[in-house]
């Protein structure tokens, strides 16, 4: 079980507990149920790499206690 | 300049019509090519030459969220606000399919209520196939009535958020629309009639008129007609009906819905364990936890030899959960049959409130061979979940992950 932060830079900061093996998409639900706002509405983002659905945050290497950037579709 | 309303327009729902469309999807239009290029200038006679050459619908796709050309003309269409009669042409019209859905989607955006229902219905009949992009940029298969029907009955569809419009009975109650008449009525009254044929053996039901039948019944996405009809029956028997009957029977038909239509022991299941929750919330809590604890469907075959009755496996299960620890003797059970023969039903009930049960020893040891495989059963259960982990914040993660379709997490 890893921790992760998602912040979005204008007072949304997010720590959401997930699996190494859960996919962005899961990830994006997880954070649409803790902000409100819809999943497919929210895009995960590291510097420019828009981080895809359908891969799980293992291959993308978030370790627990990583900062993911939050951004709106 | 370009992307401004055309000031004649008539503001939408309180405010400029182009704000349908949330402000980042907006956006989004207004830096797309499509837009810039082929969506300046545009009229009302040129926005349907336009429209005749799209071949997919959709919202937006892609990492960044490109709009999809479909998208681009609604937005246009809010722009320059159509008349109400060219709109309906463009969705009465035959020959283009695409069109039609455009303007299907407009009507749906701008409309009233009347308006929405008056003319998107009739399009229910129009099962052409239509390619749709999804968000992931691939595209798939749907159906204009599918379309529809989404329209009308989800409030989220291409990445717009629809407005608000009245319920179908609401308006068919304060008399402003007729009851919806199907298509495809005359196949199912066919069923219908087969089907009462069948069960005229129950001789229970004193045989729901067929007005009730046909109230109100909007399509649904569902295949299963039988739940359909069910539901539906139900929810107008709800609305419509005097329950000058015998309240409990009412109260149980509520609850157990559409028995008296699917034969299905899924259905059963279902008005058993409906009735027994019922049932169950209004008696002593003690009482229920003996009596609902290790029903198992192993059991099904002794209690059908013994004439016993049974309660639902997972009423046992949930409660057995919680009792596990008690270590409480199962008492004699007074539930529901699971058998087909309706004529237990309000004997059992008679039979439920005051049965003590056997108490023959014979009955009681081969009961508790089965206790044991259950027990580790729902031990095993218990855990899969990960609700119950002691960490209130973990189990609280748990819940909504499993709210959510997801698997508990690893620790």
């Amino acid at each position: 079980m890893i921790e992760v932060v998602l912040n979005d830079r204008l007072g949304k900061k997010v720590r959401v507990k997930c699996n190494e093996d859960d996919t962005i998409g899961d990830l994006k639900k997880l954070v649409a149920a803790q902000t409100g706002t819809r999943a497919d509405k929210i895009r995960i983002q590291k510097w420019y790499n828009i981080y895809k659905d359908h891969i799980t945050l293992k291959d993308y290497e978030v370790h627990d206690g990583m900062g993911l950037e939050l951004y709106y579709n | 300049m370009a992307n401004r309303t055309d000031p004649l327009a008539k503001s939408i729902r309180g405010t400029n019509p182009q704000n349908l469309i949330e402000k980042i999807v907006r956006s989004k239009i207004y830096q797309n090519t499509y837009w810039k290029e082929q969506c300046f200038g545009l009229t009302a006679e040129t926005l349907v030459d336009k429209a005749m050459e799209l071949d997919h619908i959709g919202g937006t796709f892609g990492g960044n969220r490109k709009p999809t050309p479909f998208l681009c003309l609604v937005l246009k269409m809010l722009q320059i606000q159509p008349e109400k009669d060219i709109v309906v042409e463009f969705i009465k019209n035959e020959d283009y399919k695409y069109v039609r859905v455009l303007g299907a989607f407009y009507l749906r955006l701008t409309g009233i209520d009347m308006d929405v229902y008056r003319y998107l219905e009739p399009l229910y009949n129009d099962y052409r196939k239509v390619r749709q992009k999804l968000t992931g940029g691939n595209f798939a298969l749907t159906h204009v009535d599918e379309i529809i029907d989404e329209l009308l009955t989800k409030d989220y569809s291409c990445d717009i958020a629809m407005p608000r419009i009245k319920k179908r009975w609401t308006l068919e109650s304060a008399g402003a629309l007729d009851l919806r008449k199907s298509a495809l009525e005359d196949d199912f009254e066919e069923e219908e009639e087969k089907e009462e044929n069948e069960q005229l053996d129950d001789g229970l039901e004193d045989g729901a008129p067929e007005k009730d039948y046909y109230r109100g019944r909007s399509p649904t996405r569902e295949r299963d007609r039988d739940r359909d009809r069910d539901r539906r029956r139900d929810s107008h028997r709800h609305r419509d009906r005097d329950y000058d009957r015998d309240y409990d029977r009412d109260y149980d038909r509520e609850r157990g819905r559409g028995r008296e239509r699917d034969r299905d022991r899924d259905r059963d299941r279902d008005r058993d364990r409906d009735r027994e929750r019922d049932r169950d919330r209004d008696r002593d809590r003690d009482r229920d936890r003996d009596r609902d604890r290790d029903r198992d469907r192993y059991r099904v075959r002794d209690e059908r030899d013994y004439g016993r009755e049974r309660d639902h496996e997972r009423e046992g299960r949930e409660r057995d959960r919680r009792d596990r620890d008690r270590g409480r003797r199962r008492s004699q059970s007074r539930s529901r049959s699971r058998s087909r023969d309706r004529k237990d039903r309000d004997g059992g009930e008679h039979r439920k409130r005051h049965a003590r049960g056997s108490t023959s020893p014979k009955r009681r040891g081969h009961e508790d061979g089965r206790e044991e495989p259950k027990k580790k059963k729902e031990k095993k259960e218990k855990k899969d979940d990960g609700t119950d982990h002691p960490d209130p914040e973990i189990a609280e993660a748990n819940r909504l992950r499993a709210s959510l379709g997801l698997k508990p997490l690893k620790l």
